[in-house]
């Protein structure tokens, strides 16, 4: 497996345009920027979602208003987000595929993406009988709460690729070499 | 007045010191601040696009303005505390770093503007009273300085 992430990583390395977008001053960091501009946008719209759900803000309007008025927004930056997410992967293959944290973030944004089907489907089901209660109930609110961490980790992970603690060129355990992918330097 | 004393002194106070020794206490201020800037840009976000008409317009504007002015004042507090301690582990670099002092100015000039213009303008009657227009307007301002705000902060890093 690590060996199939690692020849699809150096496919792309080798591809012209990668190589272009990497040393691009102005293209790769106004790509970085409105990544970060992205995630500003998806998250906030889903954390004032949550917010609600927990009772912490806009109480006295319907919890699934506030969730239906804001999906199209989030989604906006969610699609900005994950392109700008791909071109920076394209740009800087072998040594991501290659990261700790990367790594982590992914398995983060499956579990986040799997956590938002729930409780989308949930909230659908039954917001009918407590939209208009202070807070969600205790199942949507657990979810609602994963999500926040889910997402902290996402932030939290992602920033942590920039640093090389865990590169593969260091000294690092077996496990730590294994998990990473770490197959070459 | 040459603020560099001042910077030389943050960079070697205790502050400085653990921001410089401890790299997962700074790439943990790092994430608060990145998470405190989503907060911070959704609650600024939201606003603009409600006075926009252009989100929630089944909501009244005073309820979501006021609402999203409660989760912007924490973050502005989280976003300062976590830059202060950021920015004393770098003090020197920051100094001499244009796009430090661009995001400095940018951001004095939002906050200054939520707090002298933009409250006290959307406070002042039902918004219903208020022309359309100046609420669009000083929407677009407020999107316009916020987003600078953060695209000169992320430059720090590239230059």
């Amino acid at each position: 497996m690590n060996q199939q992430l690692l020849h699809f990583a150096q496919w792309i390395e080798s591809l012209a345009w990668s190589r272009k977008l990497h040393e691009s001053y102005y293209m790769y960091n106004w790509i970085e920027s409105t990544h970060v501009l992205a995630i500003s946008l998806f998250l906030g719209m889903l954390f004032f979602i949550d917010f609600r759900m927990l009772g912490l803000t806009m109480t006295n309007v319907p919890a699934s208003r506030i969730a239906a008025r804001l999906h199209t927004p989030m989604m906006i930056g969610f699609a900005v987000m994950i392109v700008t997410g791909l071109l920076l992967y394209f740009a800087v293959p072998v040594r991501v595929t290659q990261s700790i944290w990367f790594r982590i973030k992914f398995v983060l944004l499956v579990v986040a993406g799997v956590n938002a089907w729930y409780f989308n489907r949930k909230m659908r089901e039954s917001a009918v009988h407590w939209e208009n209660q202070d807070r969600a109930p205790k199942p949507l609110r657990v979810s609602v709460s994963m999500s926040l961490m889910l997402w902290a980790g996402v932030i939290t992970t992602g920033r942590l690729i920039a640093y090389d603690w865990y590169d593969c060129y260091r000294v690092q355990s077996e496990f730590m070499a294994w998990a990473a992918g770490c197959l070459m330097e | 007045m040459d603020l560099l004393v001042y910077f030389e002194w943050m960079e070697s106070s205790l502050l400085g010191s653990i921001g410089k020794t401890y790299g997962g206490v700074y790439a943990i201020a790092q994430s608060v601040h990145l998470m405190s800037l989503v907060v911070l840009g959704g609650a600024v976000i939201l606003t603009d696009l409600r006075l926009l008409n252009l989100t929630l317009k089944d909501i009244p504007s005073e309820t979501v303005v006021s609402e999203a002015h409660q989760w912007f004042k924490v973050a502005l507090v989280s976003i300062t505390v976590t830059g202060v301690f950021m920015a004393a582990a770098v003090a020197l670099r920051l100094y001499y770093n244009q796009f430090f002092w661009a995001k400095m100015l940018s951001l004095l000039v939002g906050v200054l503007f939520v707090f002298l213009v933009k409250r006290p303008l959307l406070c002042s009657a039902p918004h219903a009273d208020l022309s359309p227009w100046t609420l669009k307007l000083v929407a677009l301002a407020s999107i316009a300085v916020w987003f600078t705000v953060a695209a000169t902060g992320r430059w720090i890093g590239f230059s």
